[in-house]
C-alpha cells in the first residue's frame, strides 16, 4: 500500500497509486432511476449506477448530499427509518432488492455495513464476532470461526489473549476493525462502509485501508468517505455525487459522475467533479 | 453587546481580571434547595431506622430471635401469645411471587413493544394509559380483586373448592395489574436509552427485531431493567391496601394460594389501628414485624445491585 501523500486533505489532486482494476464477473448491483425521500423531502433523486463484482467502490461528495442515503439502500438499512421511502431499482444478482418476497433480514446477511462510529456491542471481543453467526443459527464451531475470523481482519495477534474481555477496552481504530471483522464472520458478499475511518487517526485508518484492500480478494467494498486520497488510494471506481437545489429551495442529492477512480481523480469530465476533489468546493 | 465585550477586553490588561465581578447569590440558594431537596429522603429513611430500633429491640429483649424467625404460629395477641412470624413473611412471599409473575412478564414485554416495536403514535397513547393504571388508588384495587376477580376465579375454577372469598391469588394478581406501569415505564425508559448504533449494528448482521430486543438492547439495559423489577417488588412487598382487602387478615402457613393469608403488612395495619398499649408487647410487634421488612427489602436491593454489577453490559 502507498503511504498518505497528504493527509491533511490538500488542494491539489493526489498522485497515488491505484489499484488495478479486476476483471468484471457481472454487476453486484445494478441501480436505476433510484430517489430516496424522507416524508415529502426527496434527498436524493435519479441515481443510475452499477456495482461489480469483488470492485471497492468510492461514494465522496459533500455533506448532505445523500451518499449515505444511497448506501443504505443497498442493504435496506432504510426499511428501520420510518419516514424513509425508496423509489427505482435497485438489483442484486438481477434480483429486485425491494421485491415483495424479498427478506430485510436475509439482505442483511448477505450485505454487511460498518458505521462511521465504530459500535461493539458491549460484550466480550469474542461475543462480538460470534454475535452474527449466532443469531443467523450456525452450527459448526464457534471457536474456530471466531479465530479464523479475526485472524482474517488482521486482528487476531492484538487480540488473541483478551478474546473474554469487552470490546470496548479496545481502541477506537481495533474496535472498528472489530467491526468490519464481525462483519465479514457472517460472510457476506458485500460490504458497505460510511465513513469507516472519519473517527479515526491516520495510522488506525492506514490499518482499515490496508484491511480493505485485502478484504476486496474476496467481498465487494462500497465505501463512503470524506477523504479524497483515501478514495484514490483504495477504489476502483468512485462516485461523486452532489447537492442541487431546486426552484423551490429544496436540496436533492444527485450523482454526478461515476468513473473509474483514476479518470475520476485525472480528468474528471465533470467541472463540479473536479472542483470538489482538487478542493474548491464543498 | 459589542460595547461589553470591548470593556471586558480593555479590563484583560489588569490583574485579576478572570476574578468573576459578583458572588453569584441566586445559583447558592438554589444549590442548598436542591441539596435540602434530596437530604430529605435519605433523613426520613433513617429517621425510620431509628423509630424502628427501640421499640424492636425491646421486643426482641421478650421474645427470642430464633423462635420469631422459625415459629410458624402467628398469635401475638392471644395468650398463650406465639410469635412465629413465618405465616405473615409467607404471605408476604405468597402475594409478592404471584404479583410478579403477573407483573414481570407483562411489564417487560410492554416494555419492549413499546421500546422497539411500537411506533411513536401507539407510544404516544400508551404512555399515558400506563400512567393512569398507575395512578388508580390502591383501596380500588383492593375492592377490584375483591368484588371482580375473586367471584370470577370462583365461577371459572374448574375443579375442586376453588379460591375462598380472602385468598391470596386475586390479591396477588390484581397487585400485578397495579405494579406493571412501574416496571414497564421504568424498563422502557432504560432500553429507549440505549443508543441506535447499537440496534443499527445489530440489524445491519441480519438480527431480526427481536434479536435485537432480546440480545442487544436488553442486556444493555439490563441494569434499569432490574432496577425496574426491584422496584416493583418492592411495592409489592410494601403493599397493604390490596393485601388488607382481597387477602384477608387470617395469618395462614401454606403454599396454597387460593386460601386467605395475612401479610406483613396487612399485620402491620391491622395491628396499627387497633388501640394496642404504647408499651405492650403487642404493640412492640408492629416493630419487629416492620424492621424485618424492612431488613428483607435491604437485602433484596443490595442482592440486585451485585446481579446488575455481574451482567450488566456498560455501553460507553
Ligand atoms: N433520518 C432522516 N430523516 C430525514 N431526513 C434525513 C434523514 N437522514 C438524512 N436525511 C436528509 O437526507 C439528506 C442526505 O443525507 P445523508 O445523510 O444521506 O447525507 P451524506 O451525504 O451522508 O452526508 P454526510 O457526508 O454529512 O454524512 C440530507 O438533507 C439529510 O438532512
Ligand atoms: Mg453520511
Amino acid at each position: 500500500m502507498t503511504p498518505p501523500s497528504d493527509a491533511t486533505g490538500g488542494t491539489r489532486i493526489p498522485q497515488v497509486a491505484f489499484r488495478s482494476a479486476p476483471s468484471l464477473a457481472g454487476p453486484v448491483f445494478e441501480v436505476g432511476s433510484l430517489s430516496v425521500f424522507y416524508g415529502d423531502h426527496e434527498a436524493v433523486r435519479d441515481v443510475n449506477m452499477t456495482i461489480g463484482h469483488r470492485q471497492i467502490t468510492a461514494m465522496i461528495g459533500p455533506s448532505g448530499c445523500g451518499k449515505s442515503t444511497v448506501l443504505r439502500c443497498f442493504n435496506r438499512m432504510n426499511d428501520l427509518v420510518p419516514s424513509a421511502r425508496v423509489a427505482g431499482k435497485v438489483h442484486y444478482h438481477n434480483e429486485d432488492l425491494y421485491g415483495r418476497d424479498v427478506d430485510p433480514i436475509e439482505v442483511r446477511r448477505r450485505i454487511g455495513m460498518v458505521f462511521q462510529k465504530p459500535n461493539p456491542f458491549p460484550k466480550s471481543i469474542y461475543d462480538n464476532i460470534a454475535y452474527g453467526p449466532r443469531v443467523g443459527g450456525f452450527q459448526g464451531n464457534l471457536d474456530d470461526l471466531v479465530e479464523e475470523t479475526l485472524t482474517h481482519a488482521a486482528l487476531w495477534d492484538e487480540v488473541k489473549d483478551k478474546l473474554k474481555t469487552s470490546a470496548l477496552a479496545l481502541s477506537g481504530g481495533q474496535q472498528q476493525r472489530l467491526c468490519i471483522a464481525r462483519t465479514i464472520a457472517v460472510k457476506p458478499e458485500v460490504i458497505l462502509m460510511d465513513e469507516p475511518c472519519s473517527a479515526l487517526d491516520p495510522i488506525a485508518t492506514a490499518k482499515i485501508e490496508d484491511l480493505m484492500t485485502h478484504l476486496a480478494r474476496e467481498f465487494t467494498i462500497i465505501v463512503v468517505t470524506h477523504n479524497m486520497q483515501q478514495a484514490a488510494r483504495v477504489s476502483d471506481r468512485t462516485a461523486f455525487f452532489t447537492a442541487d437545489v431546486d426552484d423551490a429551495g429544496v436540496r436533492h442529492g444527485r450523482l454526478v459522475e461515476y468513473d473509474e477512480t483514476e479518470r475520476i481523480f485525472s480528468n474528471p469530465s465533470d467541472q463540479r467533479t473536479e472542483d470538489y476533489i482538487s478542493g474548491r468546493f464543498g | 453587546m459589542s460595547s461589553t465585550l470591548s470593556s471586558r477586553r480593555a479590563a484583560s490588561g489588569s490583574p485579576g481580571f478572570l476574578k468573576r465581578s459578583q458572588p453569584r447569590y441566586g445559583e447558592k440558594v438554589i444549590k442548598v434547595l436542591l441539596v435540602a431537596a434530596s437530604l430529605v429522603s435519605v433523613l426520613t429513611t433513617i429517621g425510620i431506622v431509628i423509630a424502628l430500633i427501640p421499640p424492636a429491640g425491646e421486643f426482641f429483649s421478650k421474645v427470642d430471635f430464633g423462635e420469631f424467625l422459625t415459629g410458624t404460629n402467628w398469635a401475638p395477641l392471644f395468650k398463650p401469645a406465639s410469635f412465629g412470624v413465618l405465616p405473615l413473611v409467607g404471605g408476604t412471599l405468597m402475594v409478592t411471587l404471584i404479583a410478579l409473575l403477573v407483573a414481570v412478564p407483562l411489564g417487560l414485554g410492554a416494555a419492549v413493544y413499546l421500546s422497539e416495536y411500537a411506533n411513536k403514535r401507539v407510544r404516544k397513547i400508551f404512555k399515558p394509559l400506563l400512567e393512569v393504571l398507575a395512578g388508580i388508588p390502591t383501596v380500588v384495587y383492593g375492592f377490584f380483586a375483591l368484588k371482580a376477580i375473586t367471584p370470577v376465579l370462583q365461577s371459572i375454577w374448574p375443579a375442586g373448592d376453588g379460591p375462598q372469598i380472602f385468598n391470596a391469588l386475586a390479591a396477588g394478581f390484581v397487585m400485578g395489574i397495579m405494579i406493571i406501569p412501574t416496571i414497564a415505564s421504568l424498563a422502557e425508559d432504560s432500553m429507549s436509552a440505549v443508543p441506535r448504533a447499537l440496534r443499527d449494528g445489530a440489524f445491519a448482521l441480519g438480527s431480526s427485531r427481536m434479536q435485537v430486543s432480546t440480545r442487544v438492547v436488553f442486556p444493555a439495559a439490563l441494569s434499569g431493567i432490574v432496577a425496574a423489577v426491584v422496584l416493583g417488588i418492592s411495592r409489592a412487598l410494601g403493599e397493604t391496601m390490596i393485601v388488607a382487602i382481597a387477602a384477608g387478615g387470617q395469618p395462614n402457613l401454606s403454599f396454597n394460594p387460593l386460601e386467605g393469608m395475612q401479610t406483613m403488612t396487612a399485620f402491620i395495619a391491622a395491628a396499627g389501628i387497633g388501640d394496642l398499649p404504647t408499651g405492650s408487647t403487642g404493640y412492640q410487634t408492629i416493630f419487629a414485624v416492620g424492621a424485618l421488612l424492612f431488613v428483607m427489602t435491604l437485602v433484596m436491593n443490595l442482592l440486585s445491585i451485585r446481579l446488575v454489577r455481574k451482567y450488566r453490559e456498560v455501553y460507553e
